[in-house]
């Protein structure tokens, strides 16, 4: 059985499978390939063109069919992974002689738009999407400097996907660019699909609490980490820039503050620090205070928060984590939900149970205006994965507190400084400033 | 590692003892503690603000025990909620206990650690049950009037004096510092009448001083405030800013303090038509004469409220700072001098 033979059988039950015959003078060809990845009737008018205009000008066709593309050997295992890449692969019936052509894609990707998870405000708004390929152009519209390195890594063995490494020389730390090269080139054949399988093919721990790198829609992100010595990683289908490592600044430095007078920059990025520290402390201060330490207080403050827990049943460490968790199921509900339903969950958890738990005298009206103003704050934090950390840490000052009292915050933001101080990301530690810097830790 | 994060944990969580923790609304926070004593017994009375959605009124509960805890934990036993001194701000005895000694109680007070050492010692003019039936009248407002009373940002005037614990407890146990410390009555028109204040040595109340001395005793003693002061007939001058300047030596054995007092004031109301001169004069007369008759006090009563002896320690070996009170002070020369200057007369021009 012929090569092409076995692969038409191996793609018989394929309905997108084109297998088609080319007589050009004398001489014929079969063209195979899936039509779901390629255009087919405009690929095949791209190959006809220079073929017929050889035999009108009678040069040998077989050389104008050897230059359409890269030579392949004929055998069914690489047409196969040839023609699952998306490639157009073409015999010469006679000689047997196989290209591999590049063919017109399907398009299989949304145009360049405006970003879903990010908002930029002074700057460009168009964001990365799946298509590795314009995420490149996107990536060198902004930085056009020949310095710019591109490398390509293959990974998995039976589903391949391309991953693009992006880094420039004289910035990147050479600790970090040693570490992440060499991660990358010795786990090549495992899959890469979700951010899981990357951490794992960068070894990073899988009980970190807090994450080991960014991902960013906008270009012009990407293009500053890059300029501040980071690396930026595109995966196939993935429709954003990771960025490694993740570093304390990115908490709340974000590429936007840039537009903005420096000043004003700077007022932004305290103000999303006073909402980090806001966002951890209040709801444990709040049970320190009313359970533990209440002699902290001016008297007149603790006279009105003992007035309005008159009637609650709970102790405040119970009916802080009552209302926290409802406020987590908001959060978590909403994210699924369609646009047009997403408002009603807002108004139902907000008005409607926010109100009624008052008046129901579960929880005090204070600390409703607390874990409001907590939830908020939450938010204040640059990038959507450092807000996990911050409301994950908030819960476990809220224990310390309820045990120890204002002592127990204390030590718990201690604990959480210890924690911090010895994160590494490939060599790099995670608390910095602007520039990635590694040291010889590892 | 992971063993022995476990064990941190459980020792947290049983170390912790959280579960002794009272919510806030199941304490009874008094701010104001009566303390008084008869026939080798206390009785205490605790002011307690009523929590409820009205916000009215307080709750007066006393108690009586051979020591104040005793007391106190007996106020708590009966009490539908544990009573937490920690937020208590005034506390007041009465005068014959005053007059009998202060220094065991405000031992026992700083020992404790249950009250801070921030809070007000007050003297009472009356029986301690008939003040708290008097402030514990509904119409005067919510309660807090004794609260209010002695804060500095609200209704604390110069007049009157401030002294917290820990400055009683350092005057019993100093040999050059004593205090003055407020007397108050509950009044007729208002919740609380102030009467002056009362000077104590060594925990004793041997004096007494009024109003008006207490006013210049705040502003000699360099605590800034902005007390109004009638000038005999002709004006009233409110103090703006006062700096003290004290040069200490000893003379053939005998201490001569001389003090600078810069007075800065303004004028607030005239009567006639005096110059700024005769106002000025006026003031200096005044003030020495009123200053003059609290140095006298002083001497009579052995007690050194301003801490003129804190001059003289490096001067004199500690056996002999024992005696500061009675071998030195009594013969101490103040020579006193006040410089005033008047900063502006308000909105009309003296001539």
């Amino acid at each position: 059985m012929s090569a092409i033979e076995e692969v038409n059988s191996h793609f018989s039950t394929f309905p997108d499978f084109v297998c088609q015959k080319l007589q050009i003078a004398s001489e014929s060809f079969t063209f195979v390939g899936l039509k779901s990845l390629i255009n087919f009737p405009q690929t095949m008018y791209m190959v006809r063109d220079p073929l017929l205009t050889a035999t009108i000008n009678n040069l040998m066709v077989i050389d104008v069919f050897a230059g359409l593309g890269q030579p392949i050997s004929v055998q069914s295992e690489t047409i196969i992974a040839e023609i699952m890449d998306g490639m157009l692969v073409a015999i010469h019936d006679a000689s047997g002689m196989g290209v591999s052509i590049y063919p017109v894609p399907q398009p299989n990707s949304r145009t360049i738009s405006l970003p879903t998870m990010e908002n930029s405000i002074g700057g460009a708004t168009s964001s990365f999407n799946e298509n590795l390929e314009s995420n490149i152009t996107l990536l060198r519209s902004h930085l056009n400097c020949p310095e710019l390195q591109v490398k390509a890594y293959n990974f998995g063995g039976n589903v391949k996907s391309r991953v693009i490494l992006c880094y420039m020389e004289e910035t990147i730390d050479p600790i970090l660019l040693d570490n992440l090269t060499q991660k990358l080139e010795s786990n090549q054949d495992l899959e890469i699909a979700t951010m899981k399988e990357l951490s794992l093919i960068l070894d990073f721990s899988r009980y970190s609490f807090v994450t080991h790198y960014m991902t960013y829609e906008l270009p012009q992100n990407a293009v500053r980490a890059i300029k501040n010595g980071k690396a930026v990683l595109f995966i196939e289908r993935m429709p954003f820039a990771i960025v490694l490592p993740s570093i304390f600044s990115d908490l709340f430095m974000s590429e936007d503050d840039m537009n903005h007078p420096p000043i004003y920059a700077w007022l932004l990025r305290s103000l999303r620090f006073i909402g980090t520290l806001t966002t951890l402390i209040l709801p444990g201060l709040y049970v320190a205070l009313v359970s533990v330490n209440p002699d902290v207080l001016r008297f007149e403050l603790a006279h009105s928060i003992a007035r309005s827990r008159l009637d609650v049943p709970y102790p405040a460490i119970i009916e802080a984590l009552l209302l926290l968790c409802i406020l987590e199921l908001i959060m978590e509900a909403i994210i699924r939900l369609p646009n047009s339903i997403g408002p009603t969950i807002t108004m139902v958890g907000g008005i409607v149970l926010g109100q009624a738990v008052v008046e129901a005298k579960l929880v005090s009206n204070l600390l409703i205006i607390i874990l409001a103003a907590t939830t908020i704050a939450n938010a204040a934090v640059v990038g959507f994965q450092n807000t996990y950390a911050l409301r994950l840490f908030k819960y476990l000052l809220l224990f310390l507190s309820a045990f120890l009292g204002v002592l127990g915050l204390l030590s718990g933001l201690l604990i959480l400084c210890a924690y911090v101080a010895g994160i590494r990301t490939l060599g790099v530690p995670y608390l910095q400033l602007i520039r990635a810097k590694g040291d010889s830790y590892e | 590692m992971k063993k022995r994060i476990l064990v941190c944990m459980v020792f947290v969580i049983l170390l912790g003892g959280c579960w002794d923790n009272k919510d806030i609304n199941h304490r009874a926070l008094p701010i104001a503690m009566g303390i008084s004593y008869q026939q080798g017994n206390y009785e205490v009375f605790l002011d307690i603000p009523t929590v409820s959605d009205k916000n009215e009124g307080i709750q007066v509960i006393s108690a009586k025990g051979d020591t104040i805890s005793a007391a106190v934990n007996k106020i708590s036993m009966n009490m539908e909620s544990q009573v937490d001194l920690l937020h208590l701000k005034v506390l007041i005895v009465d005068k014959a206990f005053a007059t009998l000694g202060l220094s065991e109680i405000t031992a026992s007070t700083i020992r404790s650690r249950h009250i801070s050492p921030k809070t007000m010692f007050v003297i009472c003019d009356e029986p301690l049950d008939q003040f708290f039936k008097g402030i514990n009248n509904m119409k005067n407002g919510d309660g807090k009037e004794i609260y209010d009373f002695f804060q500095k940002n609200s209704g604390w005037n110069p007049e009157i004096a401030h002294t917290p614990v820990w400055k009683v407890f350092r005057s019993i146990h100093s040999y050059t510092n004593d205090v003055v410390l407020p007397i108050i009555k509950s009044g007729e028109s208002t919740a609380i009448q102030s009467m002056g204040s009362g000077i104590l040595r060594n925990g004793k109340m041997v004096s007494r001083l009024s109003n008006e001395q207490t006013l210049l005793y705040n502003v000699f003693d360099g605590n800034s405030l902005d007390g109004k002061i009638e000038v005999m007939g002709k004006a009233t001058v409110q103090i703006v800013s006062s700096r003290i300047h004290n040069e200490s030596k000893f003379v053939n054995n005998q201490p001569v303090l001389n003090s600078t007092l810069h007075l800065k004031v303004i004028i607030m109301d005239v009567i006639g038509v005096p110059s700024i001169e005769v106002i000025k004069t006026e003031l200096q007369t005044l003030l020495r004469r009123i200053l003059d008759q609290i140095f006298k006090k002083m001497e009579r009563a052995n007690a050194d409220i301003f801490g003129i002896g804190q001059h003289y320690r490096e001067d004199l070996p500690r056996t002999e700072l024992a005696e500061w009170r009675t071998k030195y002070l009594p013969q101490a020369k103040i020579n006193l001098e006040v410089k005033t200057t008047i900063r502006n007369t308000g909105n009309l021009k003296l001539k």
